[in-house]
């Protein structure tokens, strides 16, 4: 028997995967081998290339105009009538091709772009299907969301304009070097070299000076919703307890720290170097050409043009200042995504296990239970056996462990200490396909899919219209059912009918009615105490408790009174075992319940037992 | 702060006219009239500054045409320099105070709109959601911000673009001419694109909403999902709607990148131009080759400023739509007024409702006439089917909404006469579903007031419910109970309220009862915190526990705005009327008579 105290066996398992994924070991090398792996999958190593060549071909181009343009003030200063028309067709050709061509080359980079953003996305939500409840438990809908939207979007960013900015960067200050180098006398270079190098320090510097405000800024911005939120949607406590002043003041302090941080950020952006460098070695090109005119080195054309190229500078100058704040971004985001991506389960699918008809007899014994990561055991050494086809009772406050203990029967996570036995066989010895099956769980919080009701109701089973109703009248659904718009066919959900609590529930219920398992957990703990249709819903309970093993998570005294077993559940201990009329006679809190409950003497309680 | 070519803005609906609301947008930079001198001054040296070095450099280029006299050049190069370094520290300024003026105004945007909004009437809540609210006070003023920024960058951008061109105006007429035609070909083009951008960033939007919206169900709903093994339907169904977003985020992203292409074709016809004037000139003798220059740098110069000039319209316009939403938040005429300002002494709690009428909108009266009196220190349940009234009467002895006609009086005063924050703290409220703040439970429990201490947090614990059930959570009164309190049950929020309440010490306590089940242990707390809660003070009680009715002094059956039934529990049942009804409804399946009753056990 495995004894899987504190250092389970993690297993790639996987519950569903569509086909080959592409990815799967670059995810494992970090987040940067990841986005390259995806910026090079497949035909986009093509488009790279194209990209890349026209993206060196366009910078080639605006310095060739350049010179040209040079040349052509040289022949009009001598002269040269004739040639003007060759310039002006050359020039135009030039510059409406450049244009052209940068046009090709952000197409394509949109296209990388866009598929990157698709095949994340796509990546992502697989990897998410395939991993198991106990993963989906610890999640919080709303990262989920944000991760699969906002964060794979911002790789997106990452490609265009981000890294083709940077790579259009780059050859603009490279490119004009050569044409410098081979058209003009080589000394030229000087000036264009030194901004290069002081550029890329000073560049260095204002990055490192400016990423921790803008991240100040952000989380500022962030408590400002949340306090903000949390008073209005509280207001009426706020107002309750005349503290509006308070809320306010609480607002004030992180509106003026976002307000102090804009304010450095200011400041950081106002000492930005590379605009003075440029302008400065514009400036020093000058110098250095004038000097080589006085010796006769150089004419006042390829003055011009040299002053041209040096301007091709100001493209990278002025991009740097926001590009790398969207790498930053695009970095973290990666980071978030793979996080996620890259979290193992602990249970594995044991497919040689048994795989039968399952009776429904449950036992734990023993049983003791840490969630991965916490010290503290939810479940402490808890022992109990319920017969098949009998209902069991669970009863205790928020943090008993409740509900943890119904996870465990279907193995959602593997128990610290002790065993399970279902038909006196250890859970862990079945094909977790085959036990998870033949369990059924109806849910506190009962989820519909924005689908008729019909289907919802038949989910995943092929039925006839015949057996649905059948199943909703056993949950007592029919009737209300009958009522609606389009009866079987509405729509539920945002865009459909509204249902209230009960009668979600008896959806639920009849859906369990129609998969007729062996073993039912069924969670009731958010019902009204004032519910108009309480029989109904009283009825539609009773009727699926019969001939399955049910446990039941329930605040209903009527059904704690009439389960086959009622157990006491606090702090993870079990306090109180047996049948209501033993605990009545037995346990004291339980007498407390029932007593203060009714405002009854505890004989009358007894009494009234007795009798039926 | 953003580069801002937003050319993809929206435009919404204004109500206010440009001229009144230009004045009151103004009226927030008053008190940074200095800091705005500062700014308009460094922008307007510095714009100057700048556009004069392209102009200086024509000139050397000119002088080593002509007589190259060496003295000159030096003098124009140091000239130069100096203007860099100018520019460069103009701007160094221009920057600073402009942020310091931005973040000032919009600290001080943020500040009357959340005082504002906090001091508004519940019906004010009632319109407006608080998600869109909160997006008003933080984001439209963000984007305000944004759009203060770039209405001064354009301030730059005019000035260079009109010194330029005023200078080549002066060299020749004709290439000016030739520049002067990209500017209204800018525009054309930047104008007929933001329409379609617009377009496509919408469906956009709604493409990826759409994902959004598919994620979110399909993450909700795994455990069904797994259970019946539909994560392959699922998976094709989420390709699908990927591939749309893909495509249509495509389309968007070739329109949006197609902008900055089709101005560089017209710069290189505009170029080309100048080329074929300006050789003509340079060849004619009429232009030097410093001027031709000039020119073609010029377009350089021009572009980016350009561009901010011609996506400034949009911007603009929600920048002021931005400021309009706020002011709006600002602007509610509250509902509640107070006529005069009594403080209150320590209230008795006697109650006196005489003739009221009220209705939340125009048609739907809910009271009629109403009357009602309750004497100080009693306890009295109201029941009624949902609509009755129940919980609008609540609300308006606490004066959370006015009402119409009628008046109520709380030892002898009408409460439109007291000072309403005052009058507050001697009302507690309990509402059905308490709110919690992301605190400690001790904080929580102190939130009404100031000067408690933990040990008179201990006391309303132990009075109400006693504490031990505080022992079993993690880290005891310290713990940190998460968003609205979520780590705490429903039933134990309950407890914690009940404390609050106590610990407020109110005259008058209106309570809300819960309809969400509780765990039996707890059910039992609260009804110990109940009935310590109400001893002693006026109790109105909107009941929905069997307990509540059984145990206060008064039963007050409402029936669309009327009293029809008062009395207490067994009177009540034996009239067999509304009450006995609602009772069989509502109430009987709290009993343990219908318990006992449950006697189809299964087979």
């Amino acid at each position: 028997m495995q004894n899987k105290k504190s250092n389970p066996i993690y297993t790639n398992y996987v519950e569903f995967s569509p086909g080959r994924d592409p990815f799967e070991k670059s995810r494992k090398k970090g987040s940067r081998r990841w986005i390259l792996s995806h910026i090079f999958y497949g035909s986009n190593k093509l488009f790279i290339i194209i990209v890349l060549f026209t993206t060196i071909v366009a910078s080639n181009l605006s310095s060739i105009t350049l010179v040209v343009i040079g040349n052509a003030v040289t022949d009009f200063l001598i002269g040269n009538e004739s040639s003007l028309q060759f310039y002006v067709i050359t020039i135009l050709l030039l510059s409406i091709g450049t244009p052209i061509l940068r046009l090709i080359n952000y197409m394509l980079r949109e296209v990388i772009a866009q598929r990157l953003e698709r095949d994340c996305r796509k990546e992502f939500y697989a990897n998410l299907l395939g991993k198991s409840q106990s993963f989906h438990d610890q999640q919080k809908i709303g990262e989920l969301m944000a991760r699969a939207t906002d964060d794979v979007r911002t790789m997106n960013y990452l490609i265009s304009p981000a890294i083709s900015l940077i790579f259009e960067s780059f050859t603009a200050l490279i490119i004009p070097l050569f044409y410098i180098v081979s058209f003009y006398p080589s000394q030229l270079i000087f000036a264009p070299l030194i901004f290069t190098v002081s550029f890329y320090f000073s560049l260095k510097s204002y990055i490192k000076k400016i990423g921790p405000v803008t991240g100040r800024l952000r989380s500022f911005y962030g408590m400002m919703n949340a306090t903000l939120n949390e008073a209005l949607t509280g207001i009426e406590v706020v107002k309750a307890t005349a503290q509006e002043y308070k809320e306010s003041e609480k607002y004030f302090e992180h509106a003026k720290s976002y307000r102090d941080a804009f304010v450095e950020q200011g400041y950081i952006e106002a000492k930005y170097l590379p605009i003075l460098l440029l302008a400065l070695t514009i400036t020093g090109g000058l110098i250095h050409a004038i000097i080589l005119n006085f010796y006769g080195l150089i004419n006042i054309g390829q003055i011009i043009a040299y002053l041209g190229l040096l301007a091709l500078l100001r493209f990278p100058t002025f991009i740097s200042i926001f590009v790398f704040a969207i790498i930053r971004l695009a970095v973290s985001s990666a980071q978030r995504l793979l996080e996620l991506m890259n979290i193992k389960t602990e249970i594995d699918e044991n497919i040689e296990g048994y795989s039968k008809l399952i009776e429904g007899d449950i036992k734990f014994e023993n049983v003791t239970f840490f969630y991965p990561g916490n010290e503290k055991p939810v479940l402490k050494n808890v022992s109990f056996e319920i017969q098949a086809g009998h209902t069991l009772a669970i009863v205790g406050t928020t943090g008993s462990g409740k509900t943890t203990l119904a996870k465990l029967i279907s193995r959602l996570y593997d128990v610290n200490e002790g065993k399970i036995l279902i038909d006196n066989i250890d859970i862990r010895n079945y094909a977790l396909k085959s036990l998870r099956n033949q369990i059924s769980h109806v849910d506190q919080d009962v989820f519909l899919f924005s689908t008729s009701i019909f289907e919802n109701i038949s989910f995943g089973h092929a039925s006839s219209i015949e057996k649905v109703i059948e199943v909703a009248k056993e949950a007592q659904a029919h009737d209300f059912i009958l009522n609606l718009p389009e009866q079987y066919d509405s729509e539920v959900g945002e865009r459909g009918v509204q249902l209230s609590g009960g009668e979600r529930q008896r959806i639920a219920i009849a859906r369990a009615f129609l998969v007729d398992p062996k073993i039912l957990i069924l969670d009731d703990s958010t019902s009204a105490i004032d519910s108009n249709t309480e029989d109904q819903i009283q009825k539609a309970i009773r009727n699926i408790l019969k001939n399955r093993t049910t446990i039941l998570i329930t605040h209903r005294l009527s059904q704690i009174r009439w389960a086959d077993l009622i157990i006491v559940l606090k702090a993870g201990e079990i306090i109180a075992k047996g049948t209501h009329e033993e605990l009545l006679k037995t346990s004291e809190e339980y007498q407390r319940i029932f007593i203060k409950k009714f405002d009854v003497k505890i004989e009358e309680l007894i009494k009234q037992c007795e009798e039926t | 702060m953003a580069y801002g070519w937003d050319l993809e803005a929206e435009e919404y609906d204004r109500e206010f006219s440009d001229r009144a609301l230009l004045k009151r947008i103004l009226s927030y930079f008053g008190p940074y009239k200095r800091s705005m001198a500062i700014v308009i001054f460094f922008i307007t040296i510095s714009s100057l500054t700048s556009a004069f070095v392209p102009v200086l450099i024509s000139v050397i280029i000119n002088n080593l045409e002509t007589n190259k006299n060496i003295l000159y050049l030096i003098f124009i190069v140091i000239l130069i320099l100096i203007l860099n370094l100018l520019s460069w520290v103009f701007n160094y300024f221009q920057q600073r105070h402009s942020f310091r003026v931005v973040g000032g105004v919009v600290l001080d945007l943020r500040r009357d709109a959340t005082n504002a909004v906090l001091n508004h009437d519940l019906s004010f809540f009632d319109r407006n959601p608080t998600g869109k609210i909160v997006s008003r006070v933080n984001s439209d003023s963000d984007t305000f911000g944004t759009t203060v920024d770039l209405s001064i960058q354009l301030v730059s951008s005019i000035l260079i673009v009109l010194f330029l061109l005023i200078i080549m105006f002066f060299i020749n007429l004709i290439l000016t001419l030739a520049m002067i035609i990209s500017v209204p070909m800018f525009f054309v083009l930047a104008l007929s694109f933001r329409k379609i951008a617009r377009k496509r960033t919408l469906l956009g939007q709604r493409a990826l909403a759409s994902v959004n919206d598919f994620v979110k169900e399909s993450f909700s709903g795994i455990r069904i999902a797994k259970t019946f093994r539909q994560e392959e339907k699922l998976y094709e169904k989420f390709n699908k709607v990927n591939d749309t977003s893909y495509k249509v985020s495509l389309r968007r992203a070739f329109v949006l990148n197609a902008i900055f292409p089709s101005l560089g074709i017209i710069q290189g016809i505009v170029i080309t131009l100048l080329v074929f004037y300006g050789g003509n000139s340079v060849l004619g003798g009429e232009i030097s080759a410093g001027d031709l220059n000039l020119f073609l740098q010029g377009l350089n110069y021009l572009f980016f400023p350009l561009l901010s000039i011609a996506s400034f319209w949009p911007t603009f316009q929600a920048g002021m739509s931005a400021s309009e939403r706020i002011f709006a938040l600002i602007d509610t005429v509250p509902i509640v007024v107070q006529t005069d300002n009594i403080v209150p002494s320590r209230l008795k709690g006697e109650i006196e409702i005489k003739n009221l009428i009220f209705h939340y909108e125009k048609n739907k009266k809910v009271f009629d006439n109403f009357n009602l009196s309750i004497g100080p220190g009693e306890s009295v349940a109201i029941v009624g089917h949902t609509g009755a009234g129940k919980s609008s009467l609540a609300k308006l002895i606490a004066r959370f909404y006015e009402f119409q006609g009628g008046d109520i009086l709380v030892d002898g005063i009408s409460i439109r006469n007291y000072d309403l924050k005052e009058y507050r703290t001697q009302i507690g409220i309990i509402p059905q579903s308490p709110f919690l703040f992301a605190d400690t439970i001790e904080n929580n429990i102190k939130y009404c007031c100031k000067n408690a201490n933990r040990e008179d947090v201990y006391n309303a614990l132990n009075i109400t419910s006693g504490i031990d059930w505080i022992e079993d959570i993690s880290n005891g009164l310290e713990t940190n109970i998460g968003e609205r309190g979520s780590r705490l049950s429903m039933g134990q929020r309950q407890l914690v309220v009940f404390a609050r309440v106590l610990l407020e010490g109110p005259s008058i306590l209106i309570l809300d009862e819960a309809t969400a089940s509780v765990d039996p242990f707890t059910e039992t707390k609260i009804q110990d915190a109940l009935q310590k809660t109400i001893e002693g003070r006026t109790s109105i009680i909107i009941a929905h526990r069997l307990w509540t009715v059984r145990h206060v002094d008064r039963i007050i059956v409402l029936d669309n705005g009327k009293i029809i039934e008062e009395g207490n529990h067994e009177i009540l049942m034996a009239k067999g009327g509304k009450y006995a009804e609602l009772y069989n409804t509502y109430f009987r399946h709290q009993s343990l008579q219908y318990i006992q009753e449950l006697c189809e056990r299964k087979a």
